[in-house]
């Protein structure tokens, strides 16, 4: 008890160490230069090589990667946050708290909300895998992931889809459509769809404005799956039609764990809910952040613990559920929020930060599809779409307040933030660092004995061939 | 009721080998088969960050666990007893819980763990094997370190089956496990079979009730007995009074058992932190194996 005690009063100490001038320094409120007109070039060092770890890493020395991904994550994070602490002190200080608090939290706690819940939705069943059924559940995974999250359709349906397919011979195709449709073209409509639309909302997107995207989402997603109906078609011929064996017993398809679709609901009437309440303003160390925005992660907070309580243990393991994923995409992200600090902020100063070349020579929508595209295919696709809309922003309002430079930029030049959120979601397909469920469903697809392609295999078979074309199209209808 | 298939899972910890020896008595209770089982944990070997899954990795592992387990064959086949190997990559909970489903298994085996910050002698893989398991499961706990009468003590449990201690609340499961004692008809020296009239009970009732209830518990007792000597074992029962699990584990160490074995009602963890369970707190306590039959 003495030492328990001891320890508390320690922590206490240490806090109050903290705190006290963190107050202090931010006492001032909102009233904070934007230190991207002085930031030097090489500030953005620690961000891409954050990105370049999380690209190459798991291809040179995927081992070494799986063990210590972490350490790296906060290397960088220390080699960013040590010189700009001891350079701009309190502004720095205030920036690293500002996306912590006002970004990389509220991101964490909706993909943990989302993956939590869908994790208890356990689809079981005997499905036969034809073309007209898996296209058919391509469909609805491409439906749902708008509104459960791309990582949440994709762990629902991945499983399933590999069981009914097992049979098959030529599964790898199959796969690859799965992650360019359910693990990223789907969840284009909403904010909860994909992370980098996510951020967009938080920094004043409205809810609903990424149903602009509808269109877009159509073309692509309608093509891919005719594209996939005929590649099904031809091996299915091609394999003799063969049935599955029959083991005597057929399941009927049925849901377990589907009151989750009510916690879904319930996240998805609470982000609706931070994008049209207005509660006031709260400061949490001297960061502003809005009550409507606190009582919705609170919210997805307490419909992932309602998950947790209410699905049995069963219907999570028949998912095969783990917090591994979550807890990696927490780790990395905590570096690449910290590291994307300088790169947003000089984007943010327009043509008076050193990005200034980057802001005048993309300038045109067709150009923030193909920039934000390329660069989402090779990065993720979450912080490469907070960069563009930094560019985009800083091209159009160099100097205005973020929240009210976003609101102009939908009334004035929408088809920018058209381009780019378009961009974000629909690349991050080309590659399995693209965006974080591809590297899930990979791992599920390869552990259930599919063989998948590799990183150059994939691009090279799949995405140049036939996303790339498909993204022309759109571009051609779209962005010209 | 008659264990002929059982289920070790490992996670070749040092003295698992031991444990897995310590079962071989059974053979002569009727065990037929043991199916050696390791579980590489997910998380080893997939949703490696952005990369997928390491399948090198797993073919490495698989091929160390089964060198071991080809080593562990030799003791089971010069006991004269059937083996095999089964290795998986998933949860290890719940995989083991499934592949005993699957493969018909009567018991699983579980290792031990060093006495545990909270005097628990095993972790929450198996507490939660233990909470959810249909059939029985032996915490076998070869060598465990406990604190006795002020010092610690090294204890090996070697033969288990020797003097088993069957502790009954007259559940449907204590039965079961009267049941599966009696199979072991050929490998026990001595039973001992013990009820606890809990202080919950005695201290609200009062002295006549308690000498009704008393009475009746020597009487089922004495029919549990009967049970016993007719299938050849030898057997002393025991009445106790006051917190059930310690008076357990007090009338173990007074009588020399080398195994407890107890029925389980299977109460979740909510469950158990509220009314508490007695069979695992047993188990979690003492420092014998014990064999929890649901």
């Amino acid at each position: 008890m003495e030492q328990f005690k001891r320890r508390f009063l320690y922590l206490l100490f240490v806090l109050a160490l903290i705190l006290i001038p963190l107050q202090s320094a931010f006492a001032g409120g909102a009233d904070h230069p934007n230190i991207g007109e002085t930031l030097p070039l090489f500030s953005v060092i620690p961000f891409a090589g954050m990105l370049l770890s999380i690209a190459l890493f798991p291809l040179l020395a995927p081992k070494f990667w799986h063990h210590h991904f972490g350490k790296i994550s906060a290397f960088w994070a220390v080699v960013l946050a040590v010189p700009l602490l001891i350079f701009y002190k309190g502004l720095a200080v205030y920036e690293i708290l500002h996306i912590v608090l006002a970004d990389y939290v509220p991101f964490l706690i909706l993909l943990g909300a989302l993956y939590t819940v869908s994790g208890g939705i356990l689809l079981k069943g005997t499905l036969r895998g034809t073309p007209v059924v898996n296209t058919t559940i391509l469909a609805i995974g491409t439906v749902l992931a708008s509104w459960m999250g791309t990582t949440g359709a994709a762990m629902l349906l991945i499983r399933p889809f590999l069981k009914a397919n097992a049979h098959r011979k030529n599964r790898t195709f199959m796969v690859v459509f799965f992650i360019f449709l359910v693990a990223n073209a789907g969840g284009s409509l909403t904010p909860l769809g994909d992370p980098p639309l996510f951020l967009g909302f938080l920094r004043g997107v409205p809810f609903f404005w990424t149903f602009n995207l509808l269109p877009h989402m159509i073309v692509v997603c309608t093509i891919l799956l005719a594209i996939y109906f005929l590649f099904d078609m031809y091996y299915y011929k091609k394999e003799g039609a063969q049935t599955p064996p029959d083991d005597g017993v057929k399941e009927p398809i049925r849901l377990e764990g589907a009151y989750n679709f009510v916690f879904l609901g319930g996240i998805i009437a609470a982000v609706l809910m931070s994008g049209m309440a207005k509660w006031g303003e709260i400061s949490i160390l001297g960061i502003h952040r809005t009550v409507q925005d606190l009582a919705r992660d609170g919210i997805l907070i307490l419909m992932a613990v309602a998950s947790m309580v209410f699905t049995p243990k069963p219907v999570r393991e028949g998912n095969a559920f783990t917090w591994f994923p979550i807890k990696e995409v927490a780790i990395l992200f905590i570096g690449i929020f910290i590291t994307m600090i300088p790169c947003l902020k000089i984007l943010q100063a327009g043509t008076k930060g050193e990005l200034s070349f980057l802001i005048e020579a993309v300038n045109q929508p067709a150009h923030f599809f193909w920039v934000t595209g390329i660069l989402s295919s090779f990065l993720d696709n979450a912080p490469t779409y907070l960069t563009f809309l930094n560019t985009a922003l800083g091209r159009f309002y160099a100097g205005v307040p973020e929240l009210q430079g976003v609101g102009l930029l939908i009334q004035e030049n929408p088809i920018y933030l058209l381009a780019i959120s378009a961009g974000a979601v629909f690349f991050g397909a080309c590659t399995y660092i693209g965006n974080a469920p591809n590297f899930m469903v990979r791992s599920i697809a390869e552990e259930a004995g599919t063989p998948m392609p590799s990183f150059f295999g994939y691009l090279l078979k799949y995405s140049i061939p036939i996303l790339l074309p498909i993204f022309a199209l759109v571009t051609f209808i779209f962005f010209i | 009721m008659k264990i002929e298939k059982l289920l070790f899972p490992t996670k070749f910890g040092e003295l698992d080998l031991n444990s897995l020896e310590s079962i071989f008595p059974l053979k002569d209770a009727g065990l037929k088969e043991v199916v050696l089982y390791y579980v590489i944990p997910r998380e080893e070997v997939g949703f490696v960050p952005y990369g997928g899954y390491l399948k090198e990795e797993e073919q490495r592992i698989r091929e160390e666990a089964r060198i071991r387990f080809e080593d562990w064959q030799k003791k089971l086949t010069g006991a004269a007893i059937d083996s095999r190997i089964v290795i998986e990559v998933g949860d290890p909970v719940a995989d083991i819980l499934k592949t005993a489903d699957k493969e018909g298994i009567d018991m699983i085996v579980i290792g031990r763990k060093k006495i545990g910050a909270d005097r628990s002698l095993f972790g929450s893989r198996t507490t939660q094997i233990v909470t959810r398991s249909l059939i029985p499961v032996l915490v076998s706990k070869y060598m465990v370190e406990v604190k006795y009468e002020g010092e610690t003590v090294t204890r090996i449990n070697k033969d288990i089956f020797g003097i088993p201690l069957l502790a009954s609340d007259w559940s449907k499961p204590s039965l079961k496990a009267l049941e599966l004692l009696t199979s072991f008809n050929g490998i026990v020296q001595k039973a001992h079979i013990c009820h606890v009239i809990d202080v919950k009970i005695s201290g609200r009732v009062g002295t006549e009730e308690l000498h009704r209830i008393e009475k009746e518990s020597k009487y089922r007792l004495d029919g549990y007995k009967e049970r016993l000597e007719s299938a050849g074992i030898q057997t002393e029962v025991h009445l106790g009074a006051g917190k059930s699990p310690s008076e357990i584990i007090r009338i173990s160490r007074d009588v020399g058992a080398t195994m407890i074995i107890i029925g389980t009602t299977g109460k979740d963890r909510l469950q158990a932190f509220v009314i508490g369970s007695t069979s695992h707190r047993v188990a979690q306590l003492s420092e014998l194996p014990t064999l929890l039959v649901p």
